[in-house]
C-alpha cells in the first residue's frame, strides 16, 4: 500500500462521524466611508493609503511620495518615470537593490488594508525584494470584509502566484518591539487612482 | 507531588524581572487580541463558523485530498503523502538530493519541529537556513522555540546583540532592535539570493483550487518561494479545508487572534511553480488520522496555531515555554503532547488551572482545558498519577465516607493555628512549600450555621 492510500485508509477507518457542510452566511460588518476606513487602517498597519491629487499624474505622485528612489522597477505603461523594466532581468539576484517597485492591486480590503494582487511580472520576487512599493488601486475598488474578498477571488487563476498584501514587511521577534522591513518593502504606500 | 512542567518553570521563575516580563508581554498580545475581536461585532460567529468547517473538513478529508491533489496536479503542481514524520523526511532530502540542492533557505513551520527535520537535513550535509528572524536567532543560539507565533519571546535583546555581533558581525555593544533586525535583513538576503531552494509549512491548504497559504507578517516565506526554482511545502491534512469562502473566515481570524492584527501582512496562494522552476507538496498524517478516531479530542485538529491559548493562559505566561515537555507549549501543547505520547507529556497536565480561558479564546473554539481535564482523568490508566494525590484521595475519602470521624477533626482543626512551625511546614506538606496556611476558623460554619439559624428561628 503505498502512502497516499495508507493514509486516506486511516482515515476511512478513524473517522467515524460525518460533519455537515456549513452554510457560511455571516453578517458582517459594513463601512459606510470606504475610502476613509481604508485610508486609516492602512496608516495603523504601518502603511499609507493615499488619494492621487486633482491634476496630478502617476509621475508625479511617485516622485512627490519617493523622492529620493532612484532605481525604480516598473513594467506599466502609465508610469513612465521607472528607471528600467524588471521583466527584462532573468534572475532576482539582478533584482535586488531596487529603490522602488511599482506594481498594480486589483481591490482593496476595508477591514485590514490588504490588496489583492495576481502576478503580473515575470519575477514572483519583484513584489518582495525592494525597499518601498507603491501599489496603484482604482478607488471604487474596495470591499468591506474578507467575505467580499474571497467573492472576488476566482477558483481559476492563469497566474503563478496571487495574494493579499497589507502594509509594510515587520517583525517583533526581538522583544515585541515592532520594526518595519523585516526582510520584504520597508515602505508600503497604496494610491489610490 | 512536583510534576516536570512545575519542576522546570522553577528555572524560569528564578530569574524574576525576566519572568514578570515575559507574563506582561505576552498579556499585552492577549489584549491587542481582545481589542482587535471586540471590533468586529460578528466575531462569535466566525468563531462558529471555523468550528464548522474544520469539523466538516477533517472528517471529509478523504475526498477534500483527493480534490487538492487533483487541483494541485492540474496547476503543475507535484504532490507527495508521508504517512509519518520519518518518510516526511525522506522525501524532503530525496527532492533536494535529486535536484542536487546543498542550500535550503526555510520560512517558519511547525511540522518541520515536529518532525525534527533540520538536524536531518544537517546530518546529511545540507546547509538549513532558517529566515524567520525569530527562527533564526534560535537557530544561531542551538535553541529550540518557546512559542509558536512568538519562538524567541524568552530571549532578550543583549543575548541577540552579542550574538548577531559574532556571527553576522554587527556593531559591538548595540543591541538596538531596528538595527539587530535590519541586520538580520542584510545577512538574510544573501542567503536567499544563493539557496538552491526555498521551503515553507503551510496555514491553509485549499482543495477547490490546490494552493497553499502561506500568511506571515516578515515576508520570508514570500522571499523563500520567490528567489528559488525548486520549491517545498508541507502540512498535515489538518491544514485542508475546502474552499476560498472558508479561507475567509480563516484569514479573519487567523492574525487577531495571534497577534492582534487585522490581518498578516502577506498573505501568499502559492498556485503554480515558478516558471522553469518545480513546485512540491508534501502532504503529512503522522498521526493526525488516528486522532480523528478520538471523539473526546478530534477537536484539537481544529487548531490553526495562533497561539492565542498560550497567550491568555495564566500558568504559561509565568512558566515559559521550556516547562513544557512537549515541543508546542500552552494548552494546545499539553494536548497535543497527550495525544501524541502520553506516558512521556504527562507531566504537563497539571500545567493548567482549569480557568478555560484557553477555550474561550480559541478561534476554532477547541475545548482545550476540557479535553485538559479529561487527560487528568486518564492518568491513572497511564500509570502518571502521583502517588502521593493518590494516597491523600483516599484518606479524604475515608474521612468524608465517616460522619462523626469528619465532625470530629473539624472541631480540632483550629489546634494547627497554634501548632509549631517545624510541624506544619516540611516536606510532608507541599501546599504549604512557597505559601502560608490559611488560619484555621475556630468555629466551623456547620456549627456555626446551626447556632445562627436555630436562634433565628427563636
Amino acid at each position: 500500500m503505498n502512502s497516499k492510500d495508507f493514509i486516506i485508509h486511516s482515515l476511512r477507518e478513524n473517522i467515524k462521524e460525518h460533519f455537515p457542510r456549513p452554510e457560511l452566511k455571516i453578517s458582517h460588518i459594513v463601512y459606510h466611508d470606504k475610502l476613509k476606513q481604508f485610508i486609516e487602517i492602512s496608516a495603523a498597519v504601518g502603511g499609507r493609503a493615499e488619494i492621487l491629487g486633482e491634476g496630478e499624474t502617476i509621475d508625479n505622485a511617485i516622485r512627490r511620495i519617493f523622492p529620493d528612489a532612484s532605481r525604480i522597477a516598473c513594467n506599466l505603461p502609465e508610469v513612465t518615470c521607472a528607471t528600467y523594466n524588471p521583466d527584462h532581468i532573468e534572475t532576482p539576484t539582478e533584482l535586488n537593490g531596487t529603490d522602488l517597485v511599482i506594481c498594480r492591486g486589483i481591490f482593496g480590503v476595508c477591514e485590514n488594508a490588504s490588496v489583492y494582487f495576481e502576478q503580473e511580472y515575470l519575477q514572483r520576487s519583484i513584489y518582495f525584494i525592494s525597499e518601498s512599493l507603491l501599489m496603484l488601486l482604482p478607488k471604487d475598488q474596495l470591499v468591506d470584509t474578507m467575505h467580499d474578498a474571497y467573492q472576488r477571488v476566482p477558483n481559476e487563476h492563469p497566474g503563478e502566484f496571487r495574494g493579499f498584501m497589507s502594509g509594510p514587511s515587520k517583525t517583533a521577534d526581538i522583544e515585541q518591539a515592532l520594526v518595519m522591513g523585516a526582510h520584504g518593502p520597508r515602505q508600503v504606500t497604496v494610491l489610490l487612482i | 507531588m512536583s510534576t516536570t512542567h512545575s519542576k522546570a518553570a522553577k528555572a524560569f521563575l528564578s530569574d524574576k524581572a525576566n519572568a514578570k516580563w515575559h507574563d506582561k508581554t505576552l498579556y499585552m498580545v492577549r489584549t491587542k487580541r481582545d481589542r482587535l475581536s471586540h471590533a468586529i461585532p460578528e466575531w462569535e460567529e466566525l468563531r462558529n463558523a471555523a468550528q464548522n468547517i474544520k469539523q466538516y473538513s477533517n472528517s471529509h478529508l478523504p475526498e477534500l485530498i483527493e480534490e487538492f491533489e487533483k487541483n494541485a496536479t492540474a496547476n503543475g503542481c507535484y504532490v507527495h503523502y508521508a504517512k509519518d514524520a520519518e518518510e516526511y523526511r525522506t522525501i524532503i532530502e530525496r527532492i533536494l538530493r535529486d535536484h542536487s540542492v546543498r542550500k535550503l533557505v526555510k520560512s517558519k513551520s511547525m511540522l518541520s519541529e515536529e518532525c525534527h527535520l533540520n538536524p536531518y537535513l544537517i546530518e546529511k550535509g545540507y546547509e538549513v537556513i532558517e529566515s524567520d528572524l525569530g527562527e533564526r536567532i534560535l537557530q544561531l543560539l542551538n535553541a529550540n522555540p518557546s512559542h509558536i507565533v512568538m519562538p524567541a519571546i524568552h530571549i532578550k535583546r543583549e543575548i541577540v546583540g552579542k550574538l548577531f555581533e559574532e556571527k553576522l558581525g554587527s556593531e559591538k555593544g548595540n543591541s538596538d532592535p531596528t538595527y539587530l533586525t535590519h541586520q538580520a535583513r542584510k545577512a538574510l538576503r544573501q542567503d536567499f539570493l544563493n539557496a538552491d531552494a526555498g521551503m515553507t509549512g503551510g496555514n491553509f491548504a485549499v482543495a477547490s483550487t490546490g494552493e497553499v497559504i502561506v500568511c506571515t507578517n516578515e515576508g520570508n516565506a514570500d522571499m523563500g518561494i520567490s528567489c528559488q526554482k525548486l520549491n517545498i511545502s508541507a502540512f498535515g491534512i489538518d491544514k485542508i479545508i475546502p474552499d476560498l469562502e472558508s479561507l475567509a473566515i480563516f484569514t479573519r481570524l487567523l492574525a487577531r487572534s495571534a497577534t492582534g492584527q487585522p490581518i498578516t501582512t502577506y498573505t501568499s496562494h502559492i498556485g503554480r511553480p515558478r516558471k522553469g522552476g518545480e513546485q512540491h507538496f508534501i502532504i503529512v498524517d503522522n498521526g493526525r488520522s488516528k486522532i480523528l478516531g478520538m471523539p473526546q479530542h478530534r477537536k484539537s485538529m481544529n487548531c490553526i496555531r495562533c497561539g492565542a491559548c498560550m497567550n491568555t493562559c495564566p500558568v504559561y505566561r509565568r512558566s515559559g515555554g521550556y516547562s513544557y515537555s512537549y515541543f508546542i507549549p500552552g494548552p494546545i501543547g499539553i494536548n497535543l503532547g497527550m495525544l501524541h505520547n502520553p506516558q512521556k507529556h504527562s507531566g504537563n497536565v497539571s500545567a493548567c488551572s482549569l480557568c478555560l480561558s484557553c477555550s474561550n479564546v480559541c478561534p476554532a473554539m477547541i475545548d482545550l482545558g476540557e479535553q485538559i481535564y479529561v487527560w487528568r482523568q486518564k492518568l491513572d490508566v497511564f500509570g502518571q498519577a502521583s502517588s502521593e494525590k493518590k494516597l491523600m484521595s483516599k484518606g479524604l475519602q475515608f474521612l468524608m465516607e465517616r460522619p462523626y470521624l469528619f465532625h470530629s477533626a473539624l472541631k480540632m482543626a483550629p489546634i494547627i493555628n497554634k501548632m509549631p512551625r517545624f510541624l506544619l511546614y516540611n516536606r510532608l506538606n507541599a501546599w504549604g512549600k512557597d505559601r502560608e496556611l490559611p488560619q484555621f476558623a475556630k468555629q466551623s460554619f456547620e456549627s456555626w450555621w446551626k447556632k445562627n439559624h436555630q436562634s433565628k428561628n427563636n
